[in-house]
């Protein structure tokens, strides 16, 4: 087992970043079952990574587009109730945004009244159910970012944090939904405040059916943090977050005997490339790992470990951007998302589906 | 007995009688354990954890309402959290309708509506949060425990006698679903056993002639043992439960 502190591998991007208007009519606002439909019959985008065109499909015919000795990896992250709604000594309102768990009863937050980031230092909280809070301060690096220390930890805090939490959302989702319409089919330990959504589509009827074709599955964990700071000057320059990962022993050595045998390794989710990509070698192998990344995938990062990426439509200026380019030249990416916007395809993590392979 | 040595086991409806029962037996067998009990009951819950912390059995107690959706995902979401997987739910907690038991004819909708929500919708909520992460591993054992009223139409065990004949069904869908991946999903009739429930429903009835709820445990160890991984969409009953 690996302990890693990962950073940056490569330079910042050297080519012209994708960018497209998104309509808002093509926002998802809900999950694909409150839309009356399975979750696996959502809309996928097939993007070959070497000049052929797009192929448009549906997400429960993905096994066409796999072969037998290929591997899945998904990240099993659950997703917690990252929104917490509380009130300052001045019973002033205050929204607590989850992002990264530093210890038992130790969180990085944004601080947010509306949109107006807030807070200051010694700044104490008060939940429901007689959970209280207080700000350190503002984490260096990210300023934006407070740590906060909790009154109580461990399973204590847990059990509060899901009895007064509820989903991250932004503003195309205008409801809080349940909490379990957030996991994904095979979601194991909680950790996420955003859900690993590039999985959400997978069923297990589809899982089944794809292991049947001979197709690996394996699974590792990134507790994705969040992906937006409800700031734009802030969110277009990219902050690179500390996203906390675990690759199994089991998992790597399925990922390394795919690539010896010639099958393809394709991550489900940009946090399962960063994860992967973090642990491997630079023979290419994937080494049992965990710890916490920085990685940042560029147009320009040569991938050691992932031949394909299962993932979501992503927003104009979204940094998941960049590190789909680092799979398909952004010029064939820009085109793709345009036949997405023509078809009326959905955006965000309720939206369809891209495969790059 | 059969091992369930660092196998971790969630057993809903834990406070007492049947659920208290296998949480002390499965400790006994090496099981890790999440037991959970709702609010009501937080109490007894307590003495169930006592018992098993005696045992050396690592537990985390979980107060929460199987019924209610927010507390099944705050459920799986804890037991996940706390021994990273769950290898064996037990399905134990159960609501038996207003007492005296009435006619279905008497039964009001909504009693029949939360008895219905505790005892199939609930076993099927908390499956579901667990059953991916067992598919995962290919390893997994869920027991669901039904009643002869799911079998039997006894007059005035209506809504709790439907419930068990569904968890029953749902019990057979869910094996058939997931034969050969490793999880399997068995049901159990423990038969009439000297528990509050029981004095509940039957006031009048010889409690001697009853059994107590540690003498029925040994199918359901059986069934979360690795020795029954081949088992998969039966019921027992657990009163004539012998090994060959």
């Amino acid at each position: 087992m690996l302990n890693f502190q990962v950073e940056p591998r490569v330079a910042p991007p050297s080519v012209a970043p994708v960018q497209f208007v998104l309509p808002p009519e093509l926002e998802a606002h809900q999950p694909a079952e409150l839309r009356g439909m399975r979750r696996d019959a959502v809309r996928l985008m097939v993007l070959p990574r070497w000049n052929s065109e797009p192929i448009h499909t549906r997400f429960d015919a993905l096994g066409d587009f796999l072969r037998a000795g290929d591997l899945l990896v998904v990240n099993d992250s659950r997703t917690l109730p990252g929104l917490l709604r509380a009130r300052d000594e001045n019973d002033e309102a205050v929204e607590v945004r989850l992002a990264h768990r530093r210890a038992d009863d130790l969180w990085d937050v944004l601080l947010l009244n509306g949109r107006t980031h807030i807070g200051r230092a010694g700044m104490r909280l008060r939940f429901a159910k007689g959970l209280r809070a207080q700000i350190l301060a503002r984490r260096p690096d990210l300023p934006f970012l407070w740590r906060m220390k909790f009154d109580t930890c461990c399973a204590e805090l847990l059990d509060l944090i899901y009895q007064i939490g509820e989903p991250v959302r932004y503003t195309y989702v205008a409801d809080a939904l349940p909490l379990d319409l957030y996991q994904t089919v095979y979601a194991k330990a909680p950790g996420s405040v955003e859900m690993p959504s590039a999985g959400r589509p997978l069923t297990w009827e589809l899982l089944l059916k794809l292991k049947r074709q001979g197709i690996g599955f394996a699974s590792l964990s990134l507790h994705t943090g969040l992906s937006s700071t409800r700031d734009d000057s802030i969110d277009k320059i990219h902050p690179n977050y500390d996203e906390e990962f675990s690759v199994p022993a089991e998992t790597a050595r399925a990922v390394n005997e795919t690539r010896e045998r010639g099958g393809r390794v394709v991550a489900v989710g940009t946090t399962v490339v960063r994860a992967l990509e973090t642990a491997s070698r630079a023979d290419g192998t994937v080494t049992d790992s965990r710890g916490w990344t920085k990685l940042r995938i560029h147009p320009d990062t040569r991938l050691r470990v992932v031949d394909g990426l299962l993932t979501g439509l992503h927003e104009p200026q979204a940094s998941h951007l960049d590190m789909l380019s680092a799979f398909v030249e952004p010029k064939r990416l820009q085109a793709a998302y345009q036949q997405c916007i023509a078809r009326g395809y959905l955006w965000h993590e309720f939206g369809d589906m891209n495969l790059i392979i | 007995m059969f091992s369930l040595r660092n196998q971790v086991a969630l057993i809903t409806g834990a406070s007492r009688g049947l659920g208290r029962a296998l949480a002390v037996e499965f400790a006994k067998q090496g099981a890790q354990l999440v037991i959970n009990s709702r609010a009501q009951s937080t109490n007894d819950l307590r003495e169930t954890e006592a018992l098993v912390r005696a045992l050396n059995a690592p537990v985390l107690s979980v107060i929460a309402d199987v019924s209610q959706r927010a507390d099944v995902e705050r459920l799986a979401g804890e037991a996940l959290a706390r021994f990273g997987r769950v290898d064996i739910l037990v399905n134990n907690a159960s609501a038996l309708g207003p007492t005296p038991m009435p006619f279905l004819a008497d039964t009001p909708i909504e009693e029949f509506e939360t008895v219905l929500r505790t005892n199939v919708t609930g076993p099927f909520m908390l499956t579901r949060a667990l059953i991916g992460q067992m598919l995962v591993r290919g390893s997994g054992s869920i027991v669901n425990v039904s009643s002869d009223a799911g079998v039997e139409g006894y007059p005035t065990w209506g809504a709790y006698g439907v419930s068990k004949a569904a968890l029953d069904h749902l019990t057979r869908v869910w094996a058939a679903e997931v034969q050969g991946t490793g999880v399997r999903v068995n049901s159990v009739d423990p038969g009439d056993m000297d528990t509050v429930m029981k004095r509940a429903s039957e006031p009048d009835g010889d409690a001697s002639q009853w059994a107590k709820p540690e003498t029925v445990t040994q199918v359901f160890v059986y069934l979360a043992s690795n020795e029954s991984s081949a088992i998969n969409g039966k019921r027992f009953q657990a009163q004539n439960f012998a090994l060959a």
